[in-house]
């Protein structure tokens, strides 16, 4: 995987069960500073569509989802961009 | 055991199908209200009950079914549907959840099933037994003709009409809300096919989907000899009972649950979404208690989301709507104390 945008935290919550991707991810982008970058690495369809909804409504700005293979996705999300 | 129990099958499979497609998950949709303020699930959850009810009102009017609405035991309902609650939230997910997830290859879905399946047995038939007889028997509350109350009976309403009466208000507060909220539609809409398949639903055309297998539901299993729409934990208790004992329990509910694990498979495969994975082992452990905290939930409260909620308050049954109320007090009581409380804290 090749990055143009440097990732400041990578979160691999793949595996894990509801909520806690979405928990952890929030919790993260919380904790960073306005215009940080945050990597998702995540497999649960569900937080895979309602991470980005979630950070968007809380004025983090998402920036790329990708898929690495089958339900594996990368989501990058810049901490309080819109704040 | 009449053939017709089949049906489940293909019910189930479309059940399964558009479970997973729409990431239709109680548990999540009514955690997501006060852990992520997040709405798109229980708007899902609203259309479905809401496009049900309209079946069933219509159904019913016509006499292709006659609703058949569970009992009311409000100390039942109310212990059986908090402890529900609680563990689904331990669990990841609700009995429809966890069943279609354990489809989608989640290692922590099928722990939850494993534990829902066999406390739900031990509930039903078992050493809990004896909680449900006495839960159930000394709260429970009839008409005086013995039959279930509904909140139509109760007024000496035609269920019918109070159901479609509901409805009708539900849609003009829907259209209110719509047109206000109208936002400009920014993205260009992918094919019809790649929408279907390969990217979830949105939450109107889930919660329709939904309804309208509700709606199938149930004449498919009144036909095979069980009086109801969707069900979840009657189906699992079945296919467990029969499977230990050797004894033939089953009904239309265990094909529907076969049929259902199938359908999100298929379409956890077509959609590129099937991997088998799994949760740390405290986690594994986690989810097999939740699931054991539901199945005990829904026999003592003789429903679950599905039977409750989905099922059951369309028909406007006070048990299911107590019952359904307390799954929803136990989720948030859960979801409090292990997830907001501590994003509180950490200032999420």
């Amino acid at each position: 995987m090749s990055d143009e945008v440097k990732v400041n935290q990578t979160l691999d919550v793949r595996g894990e069960i509801c909520p806690n991707p979405d928990v952890k991810s929030m919790t993260a982008l919380e904790k960073m500073e306005k215009g940080q970058i945050l990597e998702v690495l995540i497999d649960y369809p569900l937080s895979l569509e309602r991470i980005p909804r979630n950070a968007e409504n809380r004025k983090h700005k998402v920036l790329k989802i990708e898929q690495i293979s089958g339900p594996e996705h990368r989501i990058l999300i810049e901490a309080k961009a819109n704040r | 055991m009449s053939l017709l129990v089949l049906t489940g099958i293909p019910v189930g499979l479309a059940f399964g199908f558009a479970l997973s497609r729409g990431r239709f998950c109680m548990n999540s949709a009514f955690r997501d209200i006060i852990v992520m303020k997040d709405y798109a699930l229980i708007k899902a959850v609203g259309v479905a009950l809401l496009v049900a009810m309209i079946g069933f009102a219509l159904m019913d009017l016509t006499g292709v079914i006659a609703i058949n609405p569970k009992p009311l035991f409000w100390g039942a309902n109310m212990l059986g549907g908090f402890v529900f609650g609680i563990g689904m939230v331990l669990a990841g997910g609700c009995a429809s959840g966890i069943t279609y997830r354990t489809g989608e290859g989640m290692v922590g879905a099928m722990s939850a099933v494993a534990g829902f399946a066999i406390v739900a047995v031990a509930t039903a038939a078992g050493a809990f037994k004896p909680v449900v007889t006495f839960l159930q028997s000394s709260t429970k509350v009839t008409l005086a003709d013995g039959g279930s109350p509904t909140l139509a009976n109760v007024f000496g309403i035609p269920y019918y009409a109070l159901a479609l009466g509901i409805a009708a208000v539900a849609i003009i507060l829907w259209v209110i809300f719509a047109v206000r909220g109208r936002k400009a539609e920014k993205e260009e809409k992918a094919p019809l096919g790649t929408r279907i398949f390969k990217k979830g639903w949105g939450w109107t055309s889930t919660g329709i989907v939904i309804g309208i297998i509700s709606i199938i539901a149930f004449p498919a299993s009144a036909a095979a000899g069980r009086n109801y729409p969707l069900g979840i934990t009657g189906g699992w208790k079945t296919l467990l009972l029969s499977f230990e004992t050797g004894q033939n329990s089953l009904t239309w509910e265990s094909f529907l649950i076969i049929g259902t694990i199938v359908g999100a498979c298929i379409a956890a495969l077509i959609a590129g979404e099937f991997k088998l994975r799994a949760p740390a082992p405290n986690v594994i452990i986690q989810t097999f208690f939740g699931g054991a905290l539901m199945g005990f939930g829904a026999i003592v409260s003789k429903g679950c989301n599905v039977g409750h909620i989905l099922s059951g308050v369309p028909q406007l049954s006070l048990g299911s709507i107590l019952g359904g109320a307390f799954i929803v007090l136990g989720c948030w009581f859960m979801a409090y104390w292990l997830f907001l409380r501590p994003m509180r804290k950490l200032g999420a």
